[in-house]
């Protein structure tokens, strides 16, 4: 049995790295291949997960398995699995999410002259996200999360060729890897105050006997690392050009993976950072801010992508205040949920992008997005589940979020919440009304056929399985609750604010509302509120002014002020030094040069007075 | 001794200080290991006249040598000065300057 | 010290086969250019097996000093001929012979005067091997010059980028740094009382306190900074980017690869294991210098256009963690430095073989000229990115685990030069993206679309080394096994 299950741990991670590996050294030239290879990894991983969460469904506590690894460079780090509730919870999201994607990939990316490639990083992604779900120790979480990095950075610049795609993996990556090194400094202090960083040691007894300002210390540090990946305020700014990459990539980055791997940080050291109370208010502000300045952005944005992207940052704010106000289960239901219909929203988005070519919500309506019937029925499910709307997932998973901030006792949070709850409605059918219900048409495009090829049924299959899963997730919140509870006992006894769970049902409504009348109603001008409010507009749409921010600041401190300094220092002071010494050296050689040549005859003559002197000046010394 | 020591070394102080005036003051190359030449000379009457007085053979041995290396020394020397003669037309040391 | 003689003379074969090799070459004549490049490779691929022998065949359960030689060679003078390795010194021969090998594997479409190229790279190498494994002063300070005697006329005559002043620079600086060690060389011998070059001889008066600690502190300033210029601790560095953008590539990479691990290695063999009370002393100031020196070379390396000069900077940056692990004075940090010499060693090597491809096809290593390689030579291109990821510190790649132990060492050391040079990661990974996003990515330049990429022949001293990254990135043990044999005896054994 426990061989069994570590067996199942064994092949559901590596054998995507397996499939990583093939494709890059033997298959690369080999479409058709590549693709079986990766696909048919993630289905055994899928298979596998599923099944370990099967059998563990009841079981009492994690079941961790774990071997020396690095024991002879002196440090003493247990390397391994834990296979725990939320654990085996995050394989199987991660599993089938991928799986999914490459499914629907195969139709989106099919006559792509990378497609070998891509699918090796598909797979070297879902073997690094995988790994990091039951990861066993920090430093072996902190591994996958660079890995993770890594891949991200591989796909959003997949299509290397654009300059806007190589800028932003490169943005993407040193963003999140400033949010790293903070990470990888918090692993630092830990290890050596609680001198372990195993998962569970630091849940449980190690991290108590740490003084409270390292304990807050690391935990901010941490937290760092959450920021950078989760795409938080201030490291925000990365994710929206995330887009630039593959529509499914954005897909599987949004909902299970990259951005994922934040929220699923902090609920794995939930107990952990929940010792430290300041710490914790601190995340929860980070949280609403990143919350509430992403749905502003969000309103005014008219690339599909770029709006499922802010939303992405919004939710993952919200699971974020969820979990700093105590509600671990809130938190890791939402992330649940979200990574089924974010998934769903941005393959759907994929769908009309691949077929229609232009990510403009409003060329989408004009060139009939309506006509493709599976991705709009889809869409909507997803657009519905992301306000909050019953009985879809969303609606479940946000209320319990609700729930967890109304126990706060400053009312402020759970008011930042509605306003978040509010805006989220708006902007999701702000999207759905500009794309379905168009002021133009153009006709001849609206009556084309939906294309029933193969490439499409690839893509519409695992559109399908995600709204049944966004439709159906929702009901199981009471067995899920059962199962972490395995865990975590804090909010299962959570008091009842019936009132605020309406409220926000109401809010999500009257943003809907809202967006009806401004896009939706017939002979609607399609023009948001804010559009109205030049001033406003243009804060949002250059994203509160953040990019501008950094860019100054690598521009002006680090390009041309450190660095500049620096390479002045190299070339003119060190460099100066040592060329103006040699220089010095040929000069003096130079001078004494000129003693040496030309006047033979009156060196002669100094050497014989010389010696004349120094002979009378002994002889003159004897005596 | 038919001649007093201080005799010979009066004749060796001469011809030395001849030889330098020739190697100091003359602008030929040639002139100038002449000079040497009888420097090197004054030298070994010097040293013949020491072994003569002090009936010592060491002296004389050293004016063998003496004669072994101004011979060679010449030969080095002028072989260098027709060279240099030909590369630059000039006996004359001041117009050397190519190393500089 | 344990000393463990060798059943026979596997270190000395490996002198005797890159000697024999340098023979071998002058005899062919100039013109058989082919047969002088399968000659050198058959040579250096002799070196690469037999270091790769020695490698697994050493015992890790008893370490010490193994397959020890020792000869006599100036009784009067004590001056023996000792070779043999321990845990510090194989992974550096083993380094050694891999970019020894891959280094003339990537000069093999080299056209101008093969034949003296070779022959110099031969002897080059050879003091190099000579350094690694001699265990006697003497030979380890005639070692080091000889070494470094090549390397001038191997830049000034087939470099590019302002060779005569590189070469120059390079020959200057290593010179003043002989000139360092010589002196404290013989101070040791004559303080020690042993009268013995002998390494074991003399690092026991070290640690016994025969040496007085002031001897010490004196001689090991003195051995620190003349290895330390070699090791391009900061600010004795400059000399280092510009040789390594005017060298050739194979020189280039012994140069980045092996010959400033000489330095470290210097520094670890001579400075810190005879000295150990200077060390102790000095300790601060090495992890100063190298924590200026990580983040400056990150920094510095920002600003530069030359692919060359870009790595050089990293070079710089990256020894600096070398130089910060060896002065945390634990065990930890001697491993993370020995570890991270290799993984640099292979890591640039890699950088420089692929930067050497890339300029014999478009002769230009000016970053804004090139572009959009990634699509005209995908594979040569992966080779160069794989290098750079490891650079970055990317998991899963070599360089990681070396920087990881070291940053640990050092953050329970000297915990804010710790943050400082965590700091810099994100510089290196900030200048290597953008280097990699210049180069490979973005529109095709029209100029080199009809390039050809890089032929499974001529991929193979890529692939050796991409190869050892990962593998030993995979499973680090491998050599962390090897150097804590020699780390933790040193390290617990120090006088208290």
């Amino acid at each position: 049995m426990a061989y069994a299950t570590l067996a199942a741990l064994i092949l559901a991670t590596f054998l995507p790295f397996a499939a990583f590996l093939l494709i890059m050294i033997f298959t690369r030239t080999k479409p058709a291949l590549s693709a079986r290879l990766s696909v048919g990894a993630i289905a055994v991983s899928f298979v596998c997960s599923v099944l370990l969460l099967t059998q563990n469904w009841t079981a009492p506590g994690p079941v961790e398995y774990s071997t020396q690894f690095l024991a002879s460079s002196g440090l003493n780090i247990q390397f391994g699995f834990l296979a725990d509730q939320l654990g085996l919870l995050m394989l199987t999201i991660v599993a089938t999410i991928s799986l999914l994607v490459q499914i629907y990939s195969l139709g989106y990316m099919a006559g792509d002259p990378g497609f070998s490639r891509y699918y090796a990083f598909m797979s070297l992604f879902a073997w690094a996200m995988l790994s990091l779900s039951v990861s066993r120790s920090l430093l072996q979480i902190y591994i996958f999360w660079e890995l993770v990095g890594l891949s991200s950075y591989l796909l959003i610049g997949f299509w290397y060729e654009k300059f806007s795609a190589s800028q932003a993996g490169k943005k993407a990556f040193v963003m999140t890897r400033a949010g790293d090194v903070a990470f990888f400094l918090g692993l630092f202090v830990v290890l050596l105050n609680a001198g372990n960083l195993g998962v569970l040691e630091l849940n449980g007894p190690a991290a108590r006997g740490m003084p409270h300002e390292i304990l807050t210390l690391s935990a901010l540090l941490i937290f760092g690392g959450i920021v950078g990946k989760s795409a938080q305020f201030p490291l925000m700014t990365w994710l929206p050009d995330a887009m630039e990459g593959p529509t499914p990539v954005s897909a599987l980055l949004h909902s299970a993976t990259m951005v994922a791997a934040g929220v699923f940080l902090f609920a794995r050291l939930f107990p952990f950072f929940s010792l430290s109370p300041r710490a914790m208010g601190i995340f929860l502000a980070i949280g609403t801010i990143s919350m509430l300045l992403a749905s502003t952005m969000a309103m005014v944005s008219r690339d599909i992508k770029r709006v499922w992207a802010y939303s992405t940052i919004s939710q993952l704010g919200f699971m974020i205040m969820a979990l700093a106000a105590g509600g671990y289960f809130a938190g890791v239901f939402h992330l649940t949920t979200h990574a089924g219909f974010k998934a769903l929203l941005f393959l759907c988005s994929g769908v009309f992008i691949h077929h229609l070519e232009t990510n403009d919500i409003y060329d989408l309506g004009r060139l009939g997005s309506r006509r493709f019937k599976i991705p709009t029925i889809s869409i909507v499910i997803a657009a519905a589940a992301l306000s909050g709307i019953p009985p879809l997932s969303g609606y479940f998973s946000k209320e319990s979020i609700i729930t967890a901030l109304a126990g706060l006792s400053n009312p402020l949070w759970l008011l930042a919440g509605f306003v978040g709850v509010f805006l989220t409605a708006y902007y999701s059918f702000r999207v759905m009304f500009v794309m379905f219900f168009p002021k133009e048409i153009e006709p001849e495009k609206v009556h084309a056929q939906e294309p029933y090829d193969a490439g499409y049924r690839a893509m519409a299959g695992p559109l399908i399985v995600l709204a049944a899963a966004t439709v159906l997730l929702g009901f199981f919140e009471a067995p899920l609750k059962n199962f972490l509870a395995g865990i975590i006992v804090i909010d299962l006894q959570a008091p009842e604010h019936d009132w605020s769970h309406i409220a926000a049902l109401v809010l999500a409504l009257c943003g809907i509302a809202l967006a009806w009348f401004e896009f939706g109603r017939r002979g609607a001008e399609q023009v948001g509120f804010i559009d109205k409010i030049p001033p406003l507009y243009h804060l949002f749409a250059e994203r509160w002014y953040l990019d501008h921010a950094y860019r100054l600041f690598v521009d002006l401190v680090i390009d041309r002020g450190i660095s500049w300094l620096l390479w002045q220092n190299d070339n003119k002071v060190i460099d100066g030094t040592i060329d103006e010494l040699a220089g010095g050296t040929v000069e003096g050689g130079r001078i004494s040069a000129f003693l040496q040549t030309v006047m033979i005859q009156y060196r002669l003559l100094a050497i014989f007075a010389v010696l004349v002197f120094l002979a009378f000046y002994f002889f003159f010394q004897k005596i | 001794m038919i001649v007093p020591l201080s005799h010979a070394l009066i004749l060796a102080a001469i011809l030395f200080g001849l030889g330098v005036f020739c190697a100091v003051a003359r602008r030929n190359l040639i002139m100038i290991v002449l000079g040497i030449e009888i420097m090197l000379n004054s030298a070994s009457i010097a040293f013949v006249a020491a072994a003569l007085r002090w009936q010592n053979l060491e002296g004389q041995t050293f004016v063998l040598f003496i004669l072994a290396v101004a011979a060679t020394e010449v030969s080095v020397g002028l072989a260098i000065i027709v060279y240099a003669f030909k590369r630059t037309g000039s006996f004359d040391p001041g117009n050397y300057s190519m190393l500089k | 010290m344990h000393m463990e003689p060798a059943n026979l003379p596997y270190l000395s074969a490996i002198l005797a086969t890159t000697v024999a090799g340098l023979i071998a070459i002058m005899l062919i004549p100039a013109e058989k250019k082919e047969l002088i490049r399968r000659v050198s490779a058959i040579f250096s691929g002799i070196t690469l097996v037999i270091s790769l022998l020695l490698f697994f065949s050493y015992d890790r359960s008893m370490g010490g000093f193994q397959f020890v030689e020792d000869f006599s060679w100036i009784p009067s003078l004590g001056i023996r001929y000792t070779n043999g390795v321990d845990g510090f010194s194989l992974p550096n021969l083993l380094l050694t012979g891999i970019v020894f090998f891959t280094g003339v594997l990537t000069m093999w479409e080299m056209e101008t005067r093969v034949k003296e190229f070779y022959a110099l790279y031969f002897l080059l190498v050879t003091g190099v091997f000579g350094l690694f494994m001699s265990l006697d002063l003497f030979f380890i300070f005639v070692w080091y010059d000889v070494s470094l005697f090549p390397m001038y006329l191997l830049i000034a005559v087939w470099g590019t980028t302002r060779k005569e002043y590189g070469a120059m620079k390079l020959t200057l600086y290593l010179l003043a740094g002989s000139a360092l060690i010589l002196p404290a060389v013989i101070f040791l011998y004559f303080k020690s009382g042993t009268g013995s070059f002998g390494f074991v001889a003399l690092m026991q008066s070290g640690m016994s306190g025969t040496i007085a600690p002031w001897e010490q502190k004196f001689a090991f300033i003195l051995l620190f900074l003349g290895f330390g210029i070699l090791a391009g601790v900061w600010p004795f560095h400059t000399w280092s980017p510009v040789g390594h953008a005017a060298a050739p590539h194979a020189v280039s990479m012994v140069h980045a690869g092996v010959l400033m691990k000489i330095g470290a290695f210097g520094v670890l063999r001579v400075a810190i294991m005879l000295c150990p009370v200077g060390w102790s002393y000095w300790a601060p100031l090495m992890a100063v210098l190298a924590a200026i020196g990580i983040i400056y070379g990150a920094f510095v390396g920002l600003r530069q256009t030359d692919l060359k000069y870009v790595i050089g900077y990293s070079s710089v940056s990256h020894m600096g963690v070398v130089g910060l692990g060896l002065s945390t004075m634990s065990i930890e940090g001697l491993n993370g430095a020995v570890f991270q010499m290799f993984a640099h060693g292979i890591m640039t090597a890699l950088l420089f073989s692929s930067i050497g491809y890339i300029y014999d096809r478009t002769h230009t290593k000016m970053v804004p000229e090139l572009g959009g390689l990634s699509r005209v030579m995908p594979v040569a291109s992966t080779f160069f990115i794989l290098a750079a990821l490891a650079s970055m510190g990317i998991p899963g790649l070599a360089n990681f685990w070396g920087e990881l132990v070291v940053f640990i060492a050092a953050f329970r050391t000297y915990p804010t030069l710790g943050v400082i040079a965590v700091l810099a990661l994100v510089v290196t990974a900030l200048f290597m993206l953008r280097v990699v996003q210049h180069t490979f990515y973005g529109p095709v330049n029209e100029k080199f679309s009809h390039l050809q990429d890089v032929s499974f022949f001529l991929g193979i001293p890529r692939m050796i080394l991409a190869a050892v990254l990962v593998i030993v990135g995979l499973y680090p043990s491998i050599l962390f096994d090897v150097i804590h044999t020699a780390s933790a005896p040193f390290i617990n054994g120090l006088p208290k």
